[in-house]
Formats: C-alpha cells, sequence, structure tokens
C-alpha cells in the first residue's frame, strides 16, 4: 500500500494497529499547531503580551495584533537595538480514558505520559522598515528531533488607495494560512497546544496542515481600510536535501504549484470587533517524488469570528470555520489505497471563550468531520467521521503592563479535556481516545 | 478715534479667561471613571497611564498641560514634534475628535473618537493623570 507517511514514528504504529491515515493527512508535517506570544515582539513594541493577544498568551490576536502582523511584524517604539529572538518551553502530562497498547509514542508508557512537548527559539521581529520575521525552530520531546516549525517573512508597505488607509504586502512562508491575520484558519486555530501523546482522529482536509513545513510559498495581500483583507498565493514542494537540511522527512510532492486564496471582512468597533470570510486552497500530490498520478484536493470553507474586548477586564471571543473538501484520489486509487475514486470531507470547528482580567480563561469548542465513505482509505470503519469536544481552563499569570519580568517572560498553565462522540467512524469505544492534557508553557 | 489699547487688552483678556474656564469646567463635566472605562478601550493598547512607560505611543501620564513631542525618551514624529501644541483640554479635544486633521503626518493609526461626551470623560480621566 502506498501512503503519504508522515514523520511522526508513532503515527505509522497507528497504522499498524488498524485504524485509517487518509491522503489528506498523512503529509502532516513536524511543524506544530502551536503558537505563542513573543517577548521579542513586546521588547521591540513596548507593548505587554496582552496588547496583541486575548488572554495575555498566543496565539488569539487582538485587532492590534492582527495589524502589527499584516504590518510585517515590525512596528516598534521607534529605538534601535531590540534583538529579535525568543523562546519557548512546553512541558505536560496526558492520560486517556484507555491505555494505549505499546505505548503511546516510543519512550513512552501506554498511558499517563509526562513529557517536555517543545522547546522552540526563534528569529522574530522587525528586520528593517516594513520587513519582519517570525521563524520557530523546534526540538520535539515527544519526536526526539529538532526542524524547522512555522515560518513566516513578510513586507509590508503602507499606502492610499481610493482615498483609504492601506496595507499592501508579501509574505514568504511554510505552511498555508501561518500567515493569516484572524484566529479561525487551521494553524492557529483551538486547540492551540495539544498532546502529542493521544490519539486524534486521522481524517482532515488538507488546508488542516496536510502541507506544513514540506512547501514553501509566496503570496500577496492587501488591507483596504482597516475592513477588507485579500490575499492570493503560490507553494511549492522544498527539494528533498532542503527538507532534509531543515529536519523534516520527505513524502508526497505536489506535482504543480498550489494555490492559495483568502478574502475576509474585518469591522473593528473597539469595544468589540468581528469578521467574516472565505479561504481557499487547491493543490495535487503525488506520493512520492517518482511522478505518477496525483490525488487532487479542493478546499474551499467559510470563517466568522467575533470578540468582545470592552475594557479588557472580561473579555468573550467566538471563532468559527467550515471547510468543504472535494478530493480526485487519481494516485491511492490506481494504487488500491482507495475504494472510489472521489470522495469529499466536511469539517466544522467552533469555539467560545472567555477571560477574566486577562489572565484566568475558560474555552470550549466542537469539531465535526464528516465525509463519504470509502471502504479501503477509512479501513477501520469505512467512514471518515469523527466528533467531539474540546474544554480548557487556563492561567496566564504574566503578560500584562505590571506583570513580574514583562516584558521577558510570559507563562501560561492549562488544564485541558477533549472527548469524543464519535472517532474514525465510530461511536462505539469513541471515549477510549478520551484525553486529558496539563501543560505549563513559557516563553521568555 | 482708535479704542485706547489698554482697554481692549483687557477686554480680551478677560474674554479669553471667561472662555478658558468655560472650557474646563466643560471638561471637568466629565466622568473621570467613565473616562477610564474610555482610555482602556480606546489607548491603553499603545499608551501607558504609568509615569516613565512608553509602548509605541508616549505615556499619557501628565499629558494634561503637557507640550506636543515633550516625553524626553520616545520617538516622536517629526510633525508632532514641530507641531508645537500645548495639550490644553481643548487641543487635547480637538487631536482625538481627528488626530489626522490636527497634526498631519502623526504615526499614531487612530481614526479619532467621534463622540464628544466619550472625549470630555476621557480628558476628565487624563486630567487625574498627574
Amino acid at each position: 500500500m502506498q501512503f503519504y507517511f508522515s514523520s511522526r514514528p508513532w503515527q505509522l504504529r497507528t497504522i499498524k494497529r488498524g485504524l485509517i491515515i487518509p491522503v489528506s493527512l498523512l503529509m502532516l508535517a513536524t511543524v506544530t499547531q502551536s503558537a505563542h506570544a513573543l517577548p521579542s515582539f513586546a521588547r521591540q513594541t513596548g507593548q505587554e503580551c496582552v496588547a496583541c493577544h486575548v488572554g495575555g498568551f498566543g496565539p488569539q490576536l487582538t485587532p492590534y495584533g492582527m495589524r502589527f502582523k499584516l504590518g510585517g511584524y515590525s512596528d516598534s517604539d521607534g529605538k534601535e537595538g531590540h534583538i529579535p529572538v525568543s523562546a519557548m518551553l512546553r512541558g505536560s502530562w496526558t492520560h486517556t480514558s484507555k491505555d494505549q497498547a505499546g505505548g503511546a509514542a516510543p519512550h513512552y508508557g501506554p498511558n499517563n505520559n509526562g513529557t517536555l512537548d517543545e522547546a522552540s527559539i526563534f528569529l522574530a521581529g522587525r528586520l528593517a522598515d516594513g520587513l519582519g520575521v517570525f521563524v520557530q525552530s523546534t526540538y520535539s520531546g515527544v519526536e526526539r528531533k529538532s526542524s524547522l516549525d512555522n515560518a513566516d517573512i513578510r513586507y509590508a508597505r503602507k499606502l492610499t488607495l481610493g482615498g483609504k488607509d492601506t496595507t499592501v504586502g508579501v509574505t514568504l512562508n511554510n505552511n498555508p494560512g501561518v500567515q493569516d491575520p484572524f484566529n479561525t484558519l487551521p494553524v492557529w486555530g483551538f486547540p492551540y497546544a495539544s498532546s502529542d501523546l493521544a490519539p486524534t482522529p486521522a481524517a482532515s482536509p488538507l488546508i488542516n496542515g496536510g502541507l506544513a513545513g514540506h512547501v514553501a510559498g509566496l503570496s500577496a495581500y492587501g488591507f483596504w481600510n482597516d475592513a477588507v483583507y485579500a490575499e492570493v498565493g503560490a507553494y511549492r514542494t522544498l527539494s528533498a536535501s532542503a527538507l532534509n537540511r531543515i529536519g523534516i522527512t520527505d513524502g508526497a510532492v505536489l506535482s504543480s504549484p498550489a494555490s492559495y486564496w483568502r478574502l475576509g471582512f474585518f469591522n473593528d468597533m473597539r469595544k468589540q470587533n468581528w469578521s467574516a470570510g472565505v479561504f481557499g486552497l487547491n493543490a495535487a500530490l503525488q506520493p512520492n517524488r517518482s511522478g505518477g498520478p496525483s490525488d487532487k484536493y479542493n478546499d474551499i470553507g467559510l470563517d466568522a469570528m467575533y470578540q468582545f474586548l470592552g475594557t479588557r477586564q472580561h473579555i468573550g471571543t467566538v471563532n468559527a470555520r467550515y471547510t468543504h473538501e472535494k478530493q480526485t484520489r487519481n494516485a491511492a486509487f490506481a494504487a488500491g489505497d482507495a475504494a472510489n475514486l472521489k470522495g469529499s470531507l466536511n469539517d466544522f470547528r467552533i469555539n467560545a471563550s472567555y477571560y477574566y482580567n486577562q489572565t484566568w480563561g475558560v474555552t470550549a469548542g466542537h469539531f465535526l468531520t464528516s465525509g463519504s465513505s470509502d471502504a479501503t482509505l477509512y479501513s477501520a470503519s469505512g467512514s471518515p467521521d469523527s466528533a467531539g469536544y474540546t474544554l480548557q481552563a487556563d492561567w496566564t499569570p504574566f503578560g500584562k503592563e505590571t506583570s513580574w519580568a514583562a516584558p521577558w517572560a510570559n507563562l501560561r498553565l492549562g488544564l485541558q479535556h477533549t472527548l469524543y462522540t464519535k472517532f474514525n467512524g465510530t461511536s462505539s469505544n469513541a471515549g477510549n481516545n478520551n484525553a486529558t492534557y496539563l501543560y505549563g508553557w513559557i516563553a521568555f | 478715534m482708535r479704542t485706547h489699547p489698554p482697554f481692549r487688552v483687557i477686554a480680551l483678556s478677560v474674554a479669553f479667561t471667561v472662555l478658558t474656564l468655560a472650557s474646563q469646567a466643560l471638561h471637568a463635566a466629565g466622568d473621570p471613571t467613565r473616562g477610564a472605562g474610555g482610555f482602556a478601550q480606546n489607548c491603553a493598547v499603545c499608551h501607558s497611564a504609568l509615569s516613565g512607560k512608553n509602548k509605541t505611543g508616549p505615556s499619557l501620564f501628565g499629558v494634561v498641560g503637557r507640550k506636543a513631542g515633550g516625553v524626553a525618551d520616545f520617538v516622536y514624529s517629526a510633525s508632532m514634534k514641530q507641531s508645537a501644541i500645548d495639550w490644553t483640554p481643548d487641543k487635547l479635544d480637538a487631536y482625538i475628535a481627528n488626530p489626522k486633521q490636527v497634526v498631519p503626518g502623526n504615526k499614531m493609526p487612530f481614526e479619532g473618537l467621534r463622540e464628544a461626551k466619550e472625549r470630555e470623560d476621557l480628558i476628565a480621566y487624563l486630567t487625574t493623570l498627574h
């Protein structure tokens, strides 16, 4: 059977356990989906973490944070000498409802595992007027290897268009959506941190990190009148030698440039704000570099978010995203890895959060993935369907103007519980995959 | 025959004083508690109310009565430094209402606070920052 294997060894083991690994997920790279409020940005601007992030810790951006990102991470207090370097550590303990036979991952026991999740170093901040970077290199304690993580290098200028202030820019990045300013796309969506030692559903649209780290893309964007955001770009797979140099295992290859596009409307009323948008990713993936037929993915989605910020004492947010993926499995069908040439996936996510004094937070999220059946591709049950809830409580004691060690350090402690009502097509025993994740996250 | 100069000076001075007092009375009528909320909503992301704490905007501690460009270690735009504005309540009111019109070329990315009552409350709060 031909699969686009992940570089994550415990995912290979997941296949041995008989769970399904749809093509769209098998390129999942070592790039994580966690994100961060970076003290280097705080030192550069003189702002505290809460200026850019809801709850004082990344990644949920406030309107100021969105504009900072769109402006090329280059806004500053006007002084020279800021060093654009930050670091972070996250450690955790994971409990699953049922033991994972053979261990949750190599070197780990079947349950109740403590680990260093990530240790990252960032080059993050202003390089020149309008030019800035957010580049992360991460050591994964579970994988026991380092690799290039999220990368977004951008240049932006401000101009007047139709009598209105406009920001235009270009971004070079390694994951479709990492450059997005809103809080809804998969790269920056809830949960912002999750366990690498708990089972996760196999089926997911390609845009949910399926190309992360394996590609490089260039896109151009514009943000007109503080209201209309538009972006279009294209991605190509990095060469095998480039992937090797950045610590990422070679996998499937884009047979032609993948196109990415985004359109959003944003309304900032200061006390509250909302956005709504559409996005899309079109890609054709060959199983390897030897050529042959491609599996085609056409992802299109809708998203919306709302933030009540008020005086920042009570903050409430709601983020939602719906993605529809159309698959044409030329390669998988020819190789006998899929019973049907065509198929589809639907992915819906919604979450709501409340933060008190930008310190105490609770978030509840619902996820629902469904799609067309395929007895071969989804061999465990014939169905890609999964659904459930994620609940989180967290405490972020620093990151405010008068906080200890501001702007040099920040901390979040969180307790998260994920519960499944359906897992990889089956409802029975779905709860065996429920997971409790306790984590501590420090950035400096 | 022309009006006697000293008399005209006295009349103008009285008129100016009355107008100034009236203006200050108007701002004094603002509610600083509500103004603190307005500050948190509209200003605090970029400005601190603490003395000596600058962000991408200068500290607003002691801003009422200060000269524009008056915070020593803050990097102002050239247009702000050259504006020679004294931040009286009236000037602050006009600036907060429409920053780009009062100081063209300033770097504050703020469209302005259109509601007069909100500005009045905000300035009443800023007046307490001494």
